[in-house]
């Protein structure tokens, strides 16, 4: 692992994180993917934090992620699940939602 | 940015790597600016290059970035540690090591973008003001791309960013071989970057030979050729790496003796110095015996030998040829002579190569023997034995290393052999041992083949191995062929009493003679004294002849005056 996780990142209102880097357009689907997404499925949920990794590239390296766009998920438990890519896979970003 | 180690070819601004060899066959590293590709299969060493560069750049006072996308930041120092420079990558605060192993686990929705990764990699190697980085396993990274072109383009991106911010990158990836049937990220990144360089592996005799070879390094000069790789706790070797310059090597007019008074006789006043000799016969000629007898030489004159054997361990080597009066203990001891063994089976010919050099360059030797260096043969991968054995040849040349190779052949016919007759011609000196059967006795022979520069002697000399050492005998032509052993001293002594004989007659004969010359000067003596005896004789008849005369006269006058009537008898 990495460098561990800033403290004041332990406490976040939604468990989902969107990792993009600034206006490049996979990273504008994926946030239009996640939104329409979540709205579809009508799942109660803090709206999604968003990283850019441009303005805090650190927060990669906190995270573990490398790649953009990344949603990250980390569950009660601690545990995380990240779905890489534009979210455009529908079933995928359904199927990745649906532990929620 | 620091910018040691830069230098400039064609406008193409070149990083040293810090490892040797690799700066050798790309005259002077790696692009300053740009992504270097380093593809082949598991295990070939793609990961300890990019390590070792690394950890080179940061004894240099350069920092780095190294980002794995297979294995941990623990594991990844791990494997570092089996090497000498390993502590340095965990201890230096210029050494960023992240872990991107996180991506195997993840899910995937579409293509991604890197724009990410770069701006962690900026952020990484701007905090340890770093040349270098490193992202082994890109493959893994790039292979979650829905297709490949987006890969190829990612890697595109990476390469010009690299240019822009002056990083050196490298990336490694797994390649298989041309038959693996899984699609290949990696392909379509061969035609777009500039720089691959590829690590491959073959099993020889059940032993891993890893392999390396630019497969393109555009704008530069570069050895091409696919060259030995060897991986040991210094790192990376390309053992044949370094070019050899052949107008380096001096022309020694010196001559030193090879321990063998009669041998020194018949070269001439013995071997120039820094020149080659090989030595061949078949097992039990005495080879090594002779290799001791040059080392003992040349420790006598107060010169460093070293002696490479693959065949015996050095102390049976000791005592054996101490049963011959030949002292390799004293410069053992005095630190003017190395005996080492290295079983041939036990390594690769590079492994060889790279220890031998190694040993060369520590012990400073002005004379070698390596015995046998037809061991090589038996070791694995054996195709490229001689190439080790003439590059190792050339560096004791231009060394001026006085070096005695011995062979050993397997056919009864020394020059027929198939082992190193190519080192003949390697050679400047080439003297065949070989057994003569006469009379059901083994006896060995030594011939000088050739002897460039030198008007030695052709013939077949019988060598004779005593308490006193090796010594050369002159051997008994005979029609057609030569004498030696009993044969030889059987013939000798035949002719000893052969001349015995003939000295007892001559002497004889030259008695007899004497005796008659004696003899006829002593019946010439007796003739002369008759002859004088004679003579006397002779000249007393005379005298007697003339005194009766005398008295015939005087009587004849008294008897005429007597009856002269005017002459008186009576008054006369």
């Amino acid at each position: 692992m990495n460098r561990p996780l800033p403290a004041e990142r332990q406490h976040n209102d939604s468990p989902l994180i969107l990792f993009v880097t600034g206006e490049a357009p996979r990273s504008r689907r994926a946030h239009l993917n996640l939104t329409a997404a979540l709205d579809e499925t009508g799942i109660d949920v803090a709206p999604p934090r968003e990283i850019d990794l441009l303005r805090e590239p650190q927060e990669a390296i906190s995270f573990d992620i490398f790649a953009t766009p990344a949603l990250l998920h980390i569950e009660g438990s601690g545990h995380r699940r990240v779905l890489y890519g534009d979210l455009s896979d529908k079933q995928s970003l359904k199927d990745f939602l649906s532990a929620l | 940015m620091n910018e040691t180690d830069v230098t400039e070819e064609h406008g193409l601004v070149k990083r040293a790597t810090g490892i040797h060899d690799l700066d050798m066959v790309t005259h002077g590293g790696l692009p300053a600016g740009g992504a270097t590709l380093i593809i082949g299969e598991p295990g070939c060493g793609k990961t300890i290059i990019g390590l070792q560069i690394l950890a080179s750049a940061l004894e240099r006072g350069e920092g780095g970035v190294f980002m794995s996308f297979e294995e941990s930041r623990e594991q990844i120092l791990r494997n570092a540690d089996a090497f000498r420079w390993g502590p340095k990558l965990r201890e230096s605060s210029r050494c960023e090591i992240i872990d991107g192993q996180s991506m195997r686990q993840a899910e995937f929705s579409g293509a991604f973008d890197i724009e990410g990764l770069l701006a962690v990699l900026d952020l990484c190697a701007r905090r340890v003001d770093g040349t270098w980085i490193v992202l082994d396993g890109i493959d893994q990274l790039l292979r979650r791309q829905p297709d490949s072109q987006t890969a190829i383009d990612q890697v595109a991106q990476l390469n010009d960013w690299c240019i822009e911010h002056r990083y050196s990158l490298l990336l490694t990836g797994k390649q298989m071989g041309d038959d693996n049937p899984r699609p290949d990220y990696l392909n379509g990144i061969e035609f777009m970057l500039s720089t691959i360089l590829r690590v491959s592996s073959t099993l020889v005799d059940k032993r891993l030979n890893r392999r390396f070879r630019i497969a393109k390094y555009r704008g530069t000069r570069h050895n091409p050729d696919e060259l030995a790789m060897l991986i040991d706790d210094a790192g990376i070797h390309l053992p044949y790496a370094e070019p050899i310059v052949t107008e380096e090597v001096p022309a020694a007019g010196e001559r030193i003796g090879t321990g063998i008074k009669r041998l020194d006789k018949i070269l001439d006043g013995g071997i120039y110095r820094g020149s080659i000799v090989l030595v061949s016969g078949q097992p039990g000629t005495s080879k090594t015996t002779l290799g001791a007898a040059f080392l003992a030489a040349a420790a006598k004159r107060g010169e460093r030998g070293l002696l490479v054997s693959f065949d015996e361990f050095a102390r049976q080597i000791v005592r054996n040829v101490g049963t011959l009066g030949i002292d390799l203990q004293s410069p053992i001891d005095s630190g003017h002579l190395k005996v080492l063994t290295r079983a041939s089976w036990a390594a690769l010919v590079e492994e060889h190569y790279v220890a031998m050099l190694e040993l060369i360059n520590n012990f400073q030797p002005d004379c070698l023997v390596i015995d046998p260096a037809s061991a090589l043969l038996k070791s694995s991968g054996a195709d490229s034995a001689f190439l080790a054995l003439e590059r190792l040849l050339t560096v004791t040349r231009i060394r001026g290393i006085t070096t005695m190779i011995t062979s050993l052949s397997e056919a009864d016919d020394p020059f027929n052999e198939s082992t190193l007759s190519h080192a003949s011609t390697l050679a400047d000196t080439w003297i065949v041992l070989r057994y003569q059967i006469i009379g059901g006795e083994r006896n060995r022979s030594l011939t000088v083949v050739k002897s460039r520069g030198t008007a030695h002697s052709n013939q077949v000399r019988e060598m004779l191995l005593s308490t006193n050492g090796i010594e050369l005998a002159d051997v008994y032509p005979y029609g057609s062929d030569v004498l030696m052993g009993t044969a030889r001293a059987q013939k000798e002594s035949e002719e000893a009493s052969l001349r015995q004989r003939q000295l007892k007659d001559r002497l004889r004969q030259q008695n007899r003679l004497a005796r008659d010359i004696d003899k006829t000067r002593s019946i010439i003596q007796q003739g002369q004294e008759d002859l004088e005896r004679l003579q006397e004789e002779l000249k007393v008849e005379h005298n007697d002849e003339s005194a009766i005369d005398n008295e015939v006269y005087r009587h004849e006058r008294h008897i005429v005056r007597r009856r002269d009537p005017n002459e008186g008898g009576a008054k006369k």
